[in-house]
């Protein structure tokens, strides 16, 4: 099996651990970091292309993503903490008041 | 000018920006930022309809998901014709909108709103593709929502706004689908008849078909008619502006514009000229039977606007456009005059209340007499007779029935005014205590008056010259109406006019009080009923759509998940 292969199967696997765990968890940090996970599938895939194709683009590509995710973490961590200072129970499920 | 026109629908708002942003700074004075504007846009319309140019301004991939997405003005002699009459109407409504509002807190809102309108319609007019137009489209159905609801807090008022954006909504949604359906590349007006364009799954037929539709629901036609008698509620200025003399004529403006189109359509046609007739007798029996002064006025609109689809129906755009032309100044003037009474009984609207008041406000009188001779068609004096004879001469030679139909409607026009008339104008007072009077606030509502009644009188000569500048822009021009209008249809329309006037007067003299107030009032036709029925089928669907936003995380994730999922599976499917 190629390097290349190699990462791919480990980028696909983080997307789908990522995934489930976005779906599966109801804490709202725990769901955050799983949406980690899956930026950071994603930023291993962008680093490979870069690898491969050997220009300089993708792998600016890739550090802005590191910068998404820091500011989607500081946006993210913001809600969820607002969001314990009002509920006794960290049930994303519960916050379903402005539905339909 | 008319480079300078084709960027017309900028010319009102730095005064929304200016009134917007509380300047001037007196509440007294508030407003008077907004002023210029309808007068500039009157000025250049009028010089460039003189020079008889055109100039057209053209940005392209604009909106590039639409077949023609680029953004088209053009200010050809239509446009500057319907954008000086929008100039003209619209300066008076602001110089009598500073007396009939002056007392209002919300004035200043009102003249933002009021830019806002004329900014969406000169939109409309210059639109040179359907993509502009159905911008002006929606901006003068919103502008209209938010004027007739102005006094939100009277009871009637929001239901009677949500009622024409609704009815407008229904001729937006066809003026979509016609700009969705013509082939790419196609979508300005004056080329939808081309043999590339009308290539679509209807053809030709289809396309007039959208556009009448949406025409239809601008202009309070056939069963769209609903909203606009329930339009009044807004304030009167408004009702003379918006919902007689401009926007709602819109409609027969855009089939004026695309008359190539209809003429490609001949079944569209017959239900257009079928459609107007009923419209123009039906609205005509319903304002006779009307206990609210301006609501009779209303119902006469959509009689008159009746007459100018029937005119388009039987193949005559030119009589429809020149009778679109003389009613606005007609109309506006029988609004503005209605609306002096209106103002000095403290806001009532109802004739019984209004019985005989018309006679303390002698410009409102002569104005309203002025108007109503306009509407029945008095010949050579007053601007109704020449254009309402084209249509009726144009029906008889092209359609004998709807041309017959028409001029028998004459008598229930007659019927109508006459009886608004004698019972505001003619009537003795029961309270003249009623009536409040402020010299200072009435002086810019008289003076308002005095050029409409000019124009009702003096518009009908302007026929020929009409002619002269329009070239083919509206249609081929059989008849060109002449200077002395003594044909016989016009004169036997007169004097159906005049026999049902005399005929309301002395039912009115009889039986004052059953007048003023019928007892069969219901003449809605029907209309809350299946008004009713689509507003409860639409908000089943509303109401369930809403049930997939059920606000539960997960699922949301789910959803997109799914999405992302089945865009990579078609994009690697189609690779």
């Amino acid at each position: 099996m190629s390097s290349e292969t190699l990462v791919l199967a480990t980028s696909a696997m983080l997307f789908a651990v990522g995934a489930a765990g976005a779906l599966l968890h109801r804490h709202p940090v725990a769901m955050l970091m799983a949406v980690e996970i899956m930026l950071n599938a994603a930023n291993l895939l962008i680093v490979l292309g870069a690898r491969v194709r050997g220009g300089a683009d993708a792998e600016a590509a890739a550090l802005i993503v590191l910068v998404l995710a820091a500011a989607e973490a500081v946006i993210g961590l913001a809600l969820a903490l607002a969001f314990f200072r009002r509920r006794t129970v960290p049930d994303v499920n519960e916050a379903a008041e402005i539905r339909g | 000018m008319s480079e300078l026109l084709a960027w017309a629908w900028i010319f009102a708002l730095p005064g929304l920006v200016l009134t917007a942003s509380g300047i001037p700074k007196d509440q007294k004075r508030a407003g008077y930022a907004s002023l210029p504007g309808p007068v500039v846009l009157l000025v250049i319309a009028a010089i460039a309809f003189a020079q008889g140019t055109e100039a057209s301004v053209t940005y392209l991939n604009w909106l590039p998901f639409l077949a023609d997405g680029a953004f088209r003005s053009l200010a050809d002699p239509l446009s500057a014709l319907l954008l000086a009459i929008l100039g003209f109407v619209a300066s008076l409504v602001y110089l009598y909108s500073l007396g009939y509002m002056a007392d209002d807190p919300g004035k200043r809102r009102f003249f933002v709103y009021l830019d806002l309108f004329v900014a969406s319609m000169a939109t409309l007019v210059l639109a040179g593709n359907l993509a502009v137009l159905l911008i002006g489209w929606t901006g003068v159905g919103i502008s209209s929502f938010l004027l007739i609801s102005f006094w939100r807090d009277k009871p009637g008022t929001l239901g009677a706004g949500l009622q024409a954006l609704a009815a407008n909504a229904i001729g937006d949604g066809a003026l979509l689908l016609a700009a969705s359906i013509v082939p790419s590349g196609c979508g300005a007006l004056v080329t939808l008849h081309t043999a590339e364009c009308t290539r679509n799954p209807g053809g030709a037929e289809f396309l007039a078909l959208l556009l009448f539709i949406a025409a239809a629901a601008k202009s309070a036609q056939g069963p769209l008619y609903f909203w606009l008698p329930n339009a009044m509620a807004g304030p009167t200025p408004i009702s003379a502006l918006i919902h007689a003399a401009t926007m709602v004529a819109a409609g027969v403006y855009l089939l004026v514009r695309t008359h190539a189109l209809l003429a490609l359509a001949p079944n569209t046609m017959l239900a257009i000229a079928a459609v107007g007739v009923a419209t123009a007798l039906a609205a005509s029996v319903a304002s006779y039977f009307q206990a609210n002064f301006k609501k009779g006025i209303a119902y006469s609109t959509v009689a008159q606007l009746g007459y100018m689809f029937a005119a388009v129906g039987v193949g005559a755009p030119f009589a429809a456009l020149f009778h679109l032309f003389t009613h606005a100044a007609f109309k506006a003037l029988l609004f503005l005059a209605a609306g002096i009474v209106i103002h000095g009984a403290a806001g009532r609207e109802g004739l019984l209340d209004l019985r005989g008041l018309g006679r303390f406000f002698p410009y409102s009188r002569w104005g309203f007499l002025i108007g109503s001779l306009a509407l029945i068609g008095m010949p050579l004096i007053t601007a109704g007779s020449y254009s309402k004879d084209s249509i009726i001469e144009a029906g008889l030679e092209k359609q004998p029935i709807v041309g017959w139909l028409l001029l028998g409607g004459v008598i229930l026009t007659g019927l109508y005014i006459g009886r608004l008339f004698s019972i505001v104008y003619l009537a003795p007072a029961n309270d003249p205590h009623t009536v409040h009077r402020d010299p200072d606030i009435e002086r810019p509502m008289n003076w308002a008056l005095v050029p409409l009644m000019v124009g009702a009188v003096a518009f009908g000569w302007l026929g020929s010259y009409l002619v002269g500048h329009l070239g083919d822009t509206a249609g081929e021009i059989e008849h060109v109406p002449s200077l002395i209008n003594l044909s016989l249809p016009g004169l036997a329309a007169f004097a159906l006019g005049a026999i049902g006037f005399a005929i309301a007067w002395w039912l009115s003299q009889r039986a004052p009080a059953q007048a003023a107030a019928p007892a069969s009032a219901d003449t809605s036709y029907g209309a809350a009923t299946w008004v009713r029925a689509i507003a409860d089928a639409g908000y089943a669907v509303s109401s369930g759509l809403a049930r997939v936003q059920s606000g539960v995380l997960p699922r949301y994730a789910f959803g997109s998940l799914l999405a992302v999922a089945a865009i990579v599976l078609v994009r690697v499917s189609l690779r």
